[in-house]
């Protein structure tokens, strides 16, 4: 660890001090410093919510049979849907009922399919949105519509542009984390920062490697020792130092400075947040030994530390994509639904979850009607559903155990106060403290933001 | 009065049908609607065999009969379903228009039903003001004469004077010129993207011949490494990319280095810029296209979206951003949308291909020899999987014999141990995905389980027959053609779920019974195992005598047949409106822009673009080169030369500039010559207080900036100190890891999976066009010189080239990283790190020159 002495012995006075101001400041929050893109800034606005996680359900997971139940749909099974079906990927037939029963949890008496009974342990705490709606029933444009605000790719990711927004709490971590086992559809696209500058892109990490040390890339040197590392830091800080005396002050050789101090210390602390074996026992037998159980622990770990945002993929490809067999949701919830539950219990517990925002959510919904198309083997399945889907929302400023919007009878389509990606990414903006219309970036002459030029925060979840 | 007008304009809207305008009270009031409410299912796609895109169509119905009776909307099923007054029918799904929009619709019945003759009505003429057209970026390059300057001796050249003068405007001065290490230290890095040697500095610095810097300029734009630097910010605009975005799996091209090659030898051979657009739009079509086609990549290698075509065209050759045009006509700058469907309509116009660099009879050689072997391989899956579907089927007529043995009921000799196995593997849990084996898992003497396992085998008999049964009826369906690709709209049977998966697991790819190939050959015997080894051996043969893939170029070129592009009424493909002819874009044509008329018009284009009199392709590019040179263009926005770009710094230097370029026959060695000579390219980057104070961002350039070195400076600078550099040129992408001492340029770029390694120093995505590096200075590109792998290789491979004492050790390292002797405090410190890191000697040293590679002096071009 660097003492006082080692930071005036490596940058003397004078144009230093910022530097030392900032990194006297121990791990977390020091004075911003305009050439820290990563330093906090404050929002627009007070805000409760002060980070994100958000678990992505890839695939595309089916609301009728999650947390959007439909008793006419069990009444109407093999019947053709009234007034046809909606325009979806592939071909569709009649109505296909849940093969899952819904029960009703909490004070909030909010209905939760039985496959998802542990999150529904804790659904007071959660805002359900069963009106959400996107653009295209494909995946590629819908991963990017959810993650970018865009259909197409060249857009900052939500995570890029809240840690442009916000900075971090935390120099020595990564602001932004994204954590899957492989990759989902369209992978890395998804976290980019396009045109906002590269330190806000995602860091990305394959969470299916287990040795906390792999997991951070660089993190590790592999022949020193930290001691020799910090000799070899103290020559560079001197040498640095003689070069800007000669070159004169100049603010991006004083923040490359700063930056190789901070990576010596992310050393110390990277490894140490990603490893899960140091949390109780008891702790990590809630959460699971599969990839997005160890995954949801470090999102909290994470948070914990004081990183912006972390993303959670379910898993390699789109894990939730049942065209074939709904049924296949069953299993999938024995993977997510023991850590969304355990997550959300143990941020309260932390006392984090004022603080994070917690969204789970897929990147569309599924269809209520049997898919019936040439590429499905058995039809019991469900196609992709651009129309109407679930979205689950808890913690940071968000309305508790309340259920927004509709979708119709059969529930393929939003039709009570429908909520598009735009709206969600407003009123995620807006519950982190910004006004989306005005978090702004100038690219090529236009100033851009995670909305484009639509979305309307929806006033009616905020807590 | 604003509000009055919109009443009286609303008044006359409602009114239109029945004062005599039916026509435009469909076009305001119905037509809109049934865009957006009924097309998508109404239209091609005829749902419930109806479509709406006519007044035949409404006329002629669906299966429930005429969907309209004009006169009488009451009696017209529409307004029924749309009233959801029809017992059946209700429309559209998912919930009711507004009353005020049926109403439309009856009023719209009632009068009769018009409906306009004419796809889709004429938008109003979009018509470009004088004042529009006077935009800066819009008028002609002027011819400008360099001003008058107070102090006479600094200038070098007449680019000097437009620099001077508004320096002097501002009674400021630029800083003292750099010395001449640090001046040629720019030069390679600039150019070439490597250091000089320190041999090198010393010649230049004892050259004391007042052209001796003009020979360093000169003899580093005849060096093969310049067209590797400066070809690749040419790529970073062209999205260079050696893979596709495959959203699921790698998809690398086989042949995308050929246009990476022909960009690098383009900027090696100077070839014209004006040439270099036309090649990259039209190639094929120019004379002497051999030497051309290969600039075809910008748009073959691109993303496989005709709207990034369009953006990379427009931001990329010209400064304009056509693709905020899709939904609306530009918000900002005078481009009709009609502007952007006839820029899309030409590359709408394109097919990928190939243009083959082997002669014909090569080409059909390597076609027909991968047919053969497709072939053949063909007839050996068909012939496993024959043998593979009739031993599941002797193999279930013996299921209970085997479910019985697993129980230990009932031992049988001959029954196969492997597939014995394979049961006891499969019974051994009652979770399954079908109900079948309940009855099974249920029994508790071995007589109930022999009803059960009996059964259960009759069972698997029928469903097999089943699965036939379906599969055949499907086949039919399909017209007898398994490998239709619109499967995903295909009307098809299915078995019943469960019934399926007892299917799959048992006969199914991954099922107990199914042998594949490579497990099958132990049933085989006799003439069924030689006819097997026979396709095996003739496949090997046939494989083995294919001769390698013939090498092509990635290109476009025209369809046969054109279709005329229509605009997509807010950006809906599903909603199309007026043709949109394939022209230049109106800003930049004089009157009304002439449609191009020969194929899909891309000559036309790339001719429109080179035109000496368009304002933009010059002024756009002379910026890019003044941007990479100096770190800020005199435009900062290089991509966007409209009304929210940036406004030049210096308009009357760019003017200068560009008429200068387009004069010296669209050289650009020539314009890096012009600029690199210049007193504004060499004065030192020094910061001066006065200076700073009236213009912190340097926009009068009365200094050089600092500037981070990029990912491939950086990682070609290592690589060029340690002595491994392969200046190997051209070829197919390395990747990193395996080949790791070729330039960066030469590395693998992806779309789908971004270089992390790049990323982290702001190597561009390559996903779309990019008009500047971002210079970013975190910690994690620090982590990395700190402690990966490569980097420390490098460091060892430093110091290993570093002979004799510590003291003399230290001098060369300067020498060589630096060109320049180390301070006597600098060696010093030196000196005090080796005698204290208390290491091995050589492992004190390749740490030693891992501190200096990775300090700002080799990190930074000053």
């Amino acid at each position: 660890m660097m003492t006082r002495r080692d930071c005036l012995k490596t940058f003397g006075t004078g144009f230093g001090m910022t530097a030392f101001a900032q990194l006297a400041g121990a791990a977390s929050v020091g004075p911003s410093i305009e050439s820290n893109p990563l330093a906090p800034k404050a929002p627009h606005f007070p805000a409760k919510a002060k980070r994100v996680i958000f678990l992505f359900l890839n695939g595309g997971p089916s609301q009728v049979d999650t947390f959007d139940p439909k008793p006419m749909l069990d009444k109407y099974d093999g019947k053709p849907m009234p007034a046809g079906n909606l325009k979806t990927e592939r071909k569709t037939g009649n109505l296909l009922k849940s093969p899952f029963g819904f029960k009703k949890y909490g004070q909030s008496g909010i209905e939760v399919s039985d496959i998802f009974s542990k999150i529904g342990s804790r659904i007071d705490d959660c805002c359900v949105i069963r009106s959400m709606y996107t653009d295209r029933p494909n995946h590629e444009p819908s991963l990017l519509l959810m993650n970018t605000g865009d259909k197409q790719v060249g857009r900052p990711s939500m995570g890029s542009w809240l840690t442009y927004g916000l900075g971090s709490e935390n120099q020595n971590l990564p602001g932004f984390v994204v954590l899957c086992p492989g990759f989902p559809v369209i992978g890395p696209q998804l976290w980019a920062s396009t045109f906002l500058p590269a330190v806000y892109q995602g860091t990305y990490i394959p969470n299916n490697e287990k040795t906390p040390d792999k997991l951070v890339q660089y993190i590790r040197n592999p022949e020193l020792s930290l001691t020799e590392q910090r000799r070899q830091l103290d020559l560079l800080g001197e040498l640095n130092k003689l070069h800007l005396q000669r070159a004169g002050q100049d603010r991006e050789l004083e923040a490359s400075i700063q930056a190789a101090e901070i990576a010596f210390r992310m050393q110390s602390e990277a490894p140490d947040v990603f490893d899960i074996s140091k949390e109780p026992e008891k702790v990590r037998a809630r959460y699971g030994d599969s990839d997005f159980g160890r995954g949801c622990l470090m999102s909290l770990r994470l948070i914990e530390k004081g990183v912006r945002m972390v993303q959670v993929y379910h898993g390699n490809s789109q894990p939730w994509d049942s065209h074939d067999d709904i049924m296949s949701h069953k299993r999938l919830a024995r993977d997510t639904d023991g850590p969304v539950a355990a997550l959300l219990e143990d941020l309260k517990l932390r006392g984090l979850l004022d603080e994070t925002l917690v969204i789970l959510s897929g990147e569309f919904g599924r269809t209520p009607v049997v898919e019936v198309s040439g590429l499905v083997k058995v039809q019991n399945g469900r196609d992709h559903n651009s129309h109407g889907f679930s979205t689950v929302l808890a913690g940071g400023g968000i309305k508790r155990g309340y259920v927004h919007g509709a979708t119709d009878d059969f529930g393929f389509k939003a039709v009570e106060k429908p909520v598009h990606i735009h709206d969600l990414h407003a009123t995620i903006l807006h519950l982190m403290g910004f006004d989306h219309t005005k978090l702004t970036y100038r690219y090529s002459g236009r100033d851009f933001r995670l909305t484009d030029v639509a979305g309307n925060v929806v006033q009616e979840i905020l807590g | 009065m604003k509000l009055l007008s919109l009443i009286a304009a609303f008044a006359s809207l409602a009114g239109a049908a029945e004062q005599g305008n039916p026509a435009e009270y469909f076009e305001l009031n119905v037509r809109p609607l049934l865009a957006s409410k009924c097309y998508s299912c109404h239209t091609d796609s005829k749902s419930g065999g109806l479509q709406l895109d006519s007044r035949e169509h409404l006329m002629a119905g669906g299966k429930s009969g005429p969907a309209i009776v004009p006169g009488n909307p009451d009696g017209s099923l529409l307004i029924q379903a749309l009233r959801q007054t029809h017992p059946r029918l209700k429309m559209p799904p998912g919930g009711k228009l507004k009353d005020e929009q049926i109403d439309a619709v009856a009023t719209w019945i009632k009068a009769g039903a018009v409906w306009p003759a004419g796809a889709a009505p004429a938008p109003p003429k979009y018509v470009i003001s004088q004042e529009q057209r006077a935009f800066w970026s819009f008028k002609p390059v002027a011819q400008v004469t360099p001003p008058k300057v107070k102090d006479t001796k600094w200038a070098h050249n007449d680019l000097d004077r437009f620099i001077l003068a508004k320096l002097e405007e501002k009674n400021l001065a630029p800083v003292r010129p750099a010395d001449r290490r640090t001046l040629i230290r720019r030069a390679y890095l600039d150019l070439t993207g490597l250091p000089p040697t320190a041999e090198q500095v010393e010649a230049f610095t004892r050259d004391k011949s007042p052209d001796a810097f003009a020979k360093v300029v000169d003899s580093l734009l005849a060096s093969p490494r310049y067209g590797e630097r400066w070809g690749r910010y040419w790529l970073d605009i062209a999205r260079y990319s050696d893979d596709k975005l495959n959203s699921t799996e790698d998809e690398p091209y086989a042949n995308s280095f050929r246009y990476r090659d022909w960009v690098i030898d383009a900027f090696n051979s100077d070839m014209p810029y004006n040439t270099f657009v036309r090649a990259q739009i039209a190639g094929d079509q120019l004379p002497d296209k051999d030497k051309y086609i290969a600039g075809l990549g910008f748009y073959a290698l691109s993303p496989e979206m005709q709207d990034d075509r369009v953006d990379a065209t427009t931001r990329g050759f010209l400064g304009l951003t056509v693709a905020c045009a899709q939904c609306h006509d530009h918000k900002f700058d005078p481009i009709p949308q009609a502007d952007y469907y006839s820029l899309l309509g030409i590359f709408a116009n394109t097919n990928l291909g190939q243009s083959p660099l082997a002669p014909k009879e090569q080409v059909d050689a390597y076609q027909a020899a991968k047919q053969k072997a497709d072939d053949k391989k063909k007839d050996l899956d068909a012939f496993v999987k024959s043998q593979a579907d009739s031993l599941a089927e002797i193999l279930a007529t013996r299921t209970s014999a085997y479910m019985l043995d697993v129980a230990g009921d009932a031992t049988d000799k001959a029954l196969d141990d492997d597939v014995r196995g394979k049961w006891k593997k499969y019974l051994s849990s009652p979770d399954k995905d079908h109900p079948f084996l309940k009855a099974w898992f249920a029994a508790k003497t071995p007589e109930e389980r022999r009803t059960a396992a009996t059964e259960f085998q009759a069972l698997l008999i029928k469903v097999s027959a089943e699965k036939k049964l379906v599969d055949d009826k499907n086949h039919i369906t399909l017209g007898l053609n398994p490998n239709r690709n619109d499967l995903s709209q295909a009307n098809l049977v299915s078995m019943d779920r469960d019934r399926f998966f007892l299917w799959d697991n048992v006969f199914g790819e991954r099922g107990l019974l199914h042998f594949g190939d490579g497990k099958i050959d132990r049933f085989l015997a006799g003439p069924w195992k030689e006819h097997q080894l026979q396709l095996h051996e003739e496949l090997a043969t046939l494989k083995k005598a294919m001769p390698p893939e013939y090498p092509y170029l990635q290109i476009i070129e025209d369809k046969k047949k054109l279709d005329v592009q229509k605009i997509w009424l807010r950006g809906d493909r599903n909603n199309p409106g007026a043709p949109a002819p394939p022209h230049f874009v109106s800003v930049l044509t004089t009157g009304d822009p002439k449609r191009f008329s020969q194929g899909s018009g891309r000559l036309e284009l790339a001719d429109a673009i080179a035109d000496p009199a368009n304002p933009l392709t010059a002024r756009v590019f002379v910026n890019r080169v003044w941007q990479h040179h100096f770190g800020q263009g005199l435009v900062r926005t290089p991509s966007n030369f409209g009304a929210q770009g940036d406004r030049p710094s210096h308009p009357e230097l760019l003017d200068y500039l560009a008429a200068t370029f387009v004069k010296d026959g669209w050289s650009i060695k020539k314009l890096h010559r012009a600029i690199m000579l210049s007193a504004t390219y060499q004065a030192s980057a020094e910061p001066n207080e006065k200076n700073l104070a009236a213009d912190p961002d340097n926009r009068l350039v009365w200094r050089f900036n600092r500037q981070r070195l990029d990912a491939e400076t950086l990682r070609d600078d290592l690589l060029q100190v340690s002595g491994k550099l392969d200046l190997r040129p051209g070829g197919l992408a390395v990747h990193l890891g395996k080949d790791d001492f070729r330039r960066t340029v030469y590395s693998f770029v992806s779309r789908r999976k971004l270089e992390s390694d790049f990323a982290l120093f702001d190597f561009p995505n390559p996903n779309n066009t990019s008009e500047q590096r971002n210079a970013t200075n975190v910690p994690p590109q620090r982590l990395y010189f700190m402690n990966n792998d490569w980097v420390i290789a490098q460091a060892k491979a430093v110091a290993a080239r570093l002979r004799g004492d510590d003291a003399k050790r230290i001098d060369d390292a300067y020498q060589l990283l630096f060109q320049r002797a180390p301070s006597p405090q600098e060696k010093k410190l030196g000196l005090a790190f080796l005698a204290g890191q208390g290491t091995h000697a050589e492992q004190a040293w390749a740490e030693y020159t891992q501190v200096l590679l990775t300090s700002n002096e080799f990190q930074f071009l000053d």
